[in-house]
């Protein structure tokens, strides 16, 4: 009888407890859910307009959509090409086994050289042209360090051998 | 605070000090200049590990203090105050963050800053933050305002996997990870790669000292706090049993002895709600 009867009496009790404890779980829940929102629409909503830039195989792709509209090209500076001018320097950018000719006006920064990746920001000269007019150089360096000279050694004199 | 925490405080303040000072005498002495970047990579030895303190160190132990504010079973104060000193100190580390990569920036790429991706969600990083600290000056009951502040801090946190991944999920001018990147390769090498380990632990040693201290002073603030009340609520219960007495006395002659006995409260002369503290 007593077994009977205990559960009855205990259940509006255990009703009470549950009830804020289920609120908070759905509270949880309806959190995970929005910060999941969130984070789907700024990855997945914004997509490719997160992009910084557009590849030289990506730029030639849509050279008749991009016009003379001005954006960042990305692209490795093809050795031989660059060329310093009176403005700036003129050179030629790859990636993707296509190249484009850049023409900058303003100085190039500290680390621009050949073989380095770049962004520039300008237009192509006209639409349906392969020149691009520049006005900035980025240089876009990897995420790779090595030692200018990992052989060198301290000599006993202290000095470091050349 | 027991003197055990104060000695392990002094330890790891010492700690810090000792392994920072190594880390800018073998990152400008010691170590070789870079290829490409040459003398400029030394930055290496102090962005990513501020980065690293500000990202996951800070904002991932306020998130965790949060989660463990939130949670019933945990809940204490001890977690808010935790969690409000980690966003404290990673304002600070996000801030340097921004500061010492715009310092990079500009001999590199060619700009002190510009939208890319990285950049850009590590700025609304520092402000989601920054409005957390604003939201803790808010008035309000302590339990209220620790609630605020976790679910705040947690809403900012979705902010911290944005910037981590936002290297990989999308075209930036920032280059990927040298070490937490998708393959977890180490791409910098020798010297140069222990020195950067060394500048990781100094910098966690610094952020875990700066944590200790600012916690403590969350908890005296606390305090303070507490026995400033306790001082004006009696203050204003002496005044108030004053102002009884004598209002008591001037209407009441008689009465007079009754009021100073603490009977001033039945005849509504002393504020309801110190009453009911007395």
């Amino acid at each position: 009888m007593t077994l009977a009867t205990a559960p009855d009496k205990a259940a509006p009790a255990r009703a009470a407890r549950a009830t804020p404890r289920r609120r908070r779980l759905r509270l949880l829940l309806v959190f995970a859910l929005l910060a999941g929102a969130i984070v789907y629409l700024l990855v997945e909503g914004l997509g490719s307009s997160l992009d910084y830039f557009d590849t030289v195989s990506q730029a030639l792709a849509h050279k008749t959509r991009i016009g003379t509209t001005v954006f960042r090209l990305e692209g490795v500076v093809v050795r031989g090409s660059v060329r310093r001018t009176a403005a700036g320097a003129d050179f030629e950018v790859s990636g993707g086994g296509r190249m484009i000719a850049v023409h900058n006006s303003g100085s190039p920064p500290e680390l621009f050289q050949p073989d380095i990746p770049v962004v520039v920001v300008g237009h192509f000269a006209s639409v349906g042209s392969d020149l691009f007019v520049s006005s900035q150089i980025m240089v876009k360096h990897s995420a790779t360090y090595i030692a200018a000279h990992p052989t060198r050694v301290r000599g006993p004199n202290g000095k470091i051998a050349p | 605070m027991t003197a055990r925490a104060r000695w392990a405080t002094r330890v790891i303040g010492g700690a810090a000090l000792v392994t920072t000072a190594l880390t800018v005498w073998l990152g400008l002495w010691v170590t070789p200049p870079a290829k490409v970047m040459g003398t400029l990579a030394r930055l290496l030895y102090l962005h990513p590990p501020i980065a690293w303190v500000a990202l996951y160190c800070a904002f991932g132990l306020a998130a965790l203090s949060s989660v463990l504010y939130l949670w019933r079973r945990t809940r204490s104060l001890f977690w808010d105050r935790l969690g409000a000193s980690a966003v404290e100190v990673g304002v600070v580390f996000t801030a340097l963050t921004l500061v010492t990569g715009s310092l990079w920036g500009r001999p590199t790429w060619g700009v002190w800053w510009t939208w890319t991706a990285r950049l850009t969600s590590t700025a609304l990083l520092l402000v989601l933050f920054l409005g957390y600290l604003a939201l803790r000056r808010v008035p309000a009951d302590p339990d209220v305002r620790a609630r605020r502040c976790a679910v705040a801090a947690l809403v900012a946190f979705v902010d911290v996997p944005i910037v981590a991944f936002s290297v990989d999920w999308w075209q930036t001018l920032h280059q990927r990870g040298t070490v937490l990147n998708p393959g977890l390769t180490l791409k910098v090498h020798g010297s140069m790669a222990w020195t950067m380990g060394l500048g990781f632990l100094a910098m966690t040693l610094v952020f875990v000292w700066m944590v200790l201290v600012r916690y403590r002073v969350e908890l005296l603030a606390d305090r303070i706090g507490d026995e400033e009340l306790e001082v004006s609520l009696s203050e204003r219960w002496a005044e108030g049993a004053t102002v009884a007495d004598a209002a008591v006395s001037l209407a009441l002659p008689d009465a007079a002895p009754a009021a100073s006995t603490g009977q001033g409260a039945a005849v509504g002369l002393v504020p309801e709600s110190l009453g009911g503290r007395r």
